[in-house]
């Protein structure tokens, strides 16, 4: 188990540096980078020197937070570096750095031509956001404690521990790997062709396809891995954790880091959660239990009561 | 785009009869490819006993 474990963790680690490599592209090719600045400010450095008319004037600019496109932020003033390479922008309220900003630049002005209209996305640092999706759904957000999903695979195999890191990584591994294909779906032959009010049928069917994928595959390739895990791959599709993080990505519109992220959150959130649990499980089976409640109803308290403890964690935000 | 509520069916039928085509194929080859032996005695003796469970 040792040296699977650690390839796993190999490779996994290596496709997130190749996401993140591609996922840090420069959006328009006047425009080298934009950043928050400050509680109120967002920064553009412009690859040459603009027209300082062009960029005093308020009206280029629209800047509104990704999840609420009708509501635009009000500017109060624009400054202009002495270089006319970078403008400041500053808005009249404290800018909620957690979310990510869109902001259209109308007709970039520069060297007395236009240099077309940049749509850019103002986020914080970029590896720090990443971190912030995939803790957000590990722990902040967990799936199981905050939300209240897969609560049937979760009481079900969290009785001994071995269970329930066999099942946390099993689904970890299906959880990824559906939400990528599901992702990649949504984006590219669901929306395109308009057809969104199909995505539960497609995900669904998405997530049957990948665990009968890892499960043909496996049996071949890694017939001990396979005995190990086997058990639990069929109760991957009982849960709906794994339904419910494509549709948290479609709405959302996270690009393919992104949902890598929330996806790997959500697995590891699950194992998390049935780790803690049926840690405290097999201490309850020498505790003292009064009889009306051994069994799932000390369970359902346990459970009740290690959500009371995430709520402590609810609203926080790193970086 | 002016597609009536018919068109936009049978495009959505096409599309998704197209994915579970493809999708259906992969895995079937996925199955033969990666097709385990198993002992055909296993499967006589399960038809034989109660299917119960």
């Amino acid at each position: 188990m040792k040296p699977i474990g650690s390839s796993l963790i190999a490779w996994l680690s290596l496709l997130v540096m190749l996401l993140l490599v591609s996922g840090c592209g420069p959006e328009h090719r006047f425009i080298k980078g934009v950043s928050f600045k400050g509680e109120n400010q967002i920064t553009i450095t412009f690859a040459g020197p603009v027209e300082e008319t062009w960029a005093k004037n308020p009206a280029n600019y629209k800047v509104y937070e990704k999840p609420d496109p009708d509501i635009t932020l009000p500017i109060s003033s624009i400054s202009l570096s002495p270089d006319r390479t970078t403008a400041t922008l500053a808005f009249r309220l404290p800018l909620n750095r957690g979310q990510a900003h869109i902001m259209s630049v109308k007709e970039i002005m520069a060297e007395g031509k236009s240099q077309g209209t940049a749509v850019l996305t103002v986020k914080k640092v970029y590896f720090g956001y990443l971190l912030s999706i995939l803790l957000g759904a590990m722990i902040i957000k967990n799936f199981v404690f905050t939300k209240y999903l897969g609560l049937c695979v979760f009481f079900g195999t969290s009785q001994k521990k071995t269970t329930a890191v066999g099942m946390g990584i099993t689904f970890t591994i299906v959880m990824v790997a559906s939400a990528m294909m599901s992702w990649f779906m949504y984006q590219f032959v669901l929306k395109p062709m308009r057809l969104d009010f199909l995505q539960i049928v497609v995900f669904i069917g998405l997530v049957s396809l990948s665990v009968q994928a890892v499960d043909t595959i496996l049996r071949k390739v890694n017939p001990a891995l396979f005995k190990a895990f086997g058990v639990y791959l069929v109760l991957v599709i009982a849960n709906c954790i794994i339904l419910a993080v494509p549709l948290l990505l479609a709405n959302n519109e996270y690009n393919a880091a992104e949902s890598f992220m929330l996806a790997l959150g959500a697995g590891v959130g699950f194992l998390v959660a049935l780790f803690l649990m049926s840690s405290v499980r097999e201490r309850l089976e020498v505790a003292d239990v009064p009889p009306t409640y051994r069994g799932l109803p000390i369970a359902f308290i346990t459970a009740g009561l290690f959500a009371l403890a995430f709520m402590g964690f609810s609203g926080m935000s790193i970086f | 785009m002016n597609l009536s509520l018919v068109q936009m069916a049978l495009i959505a039928l096409a599309v998704l009869g197209c994915i579970g085509l493809v999708f259906g194929i992969g895995l079937a080859m996925a199955a033969h490819k990666f097709a385990v032996k198993v002992n055909p005695k296993v499967e006589e003796v399960l038809e034989v006993l109660a299917g119960a469970q």
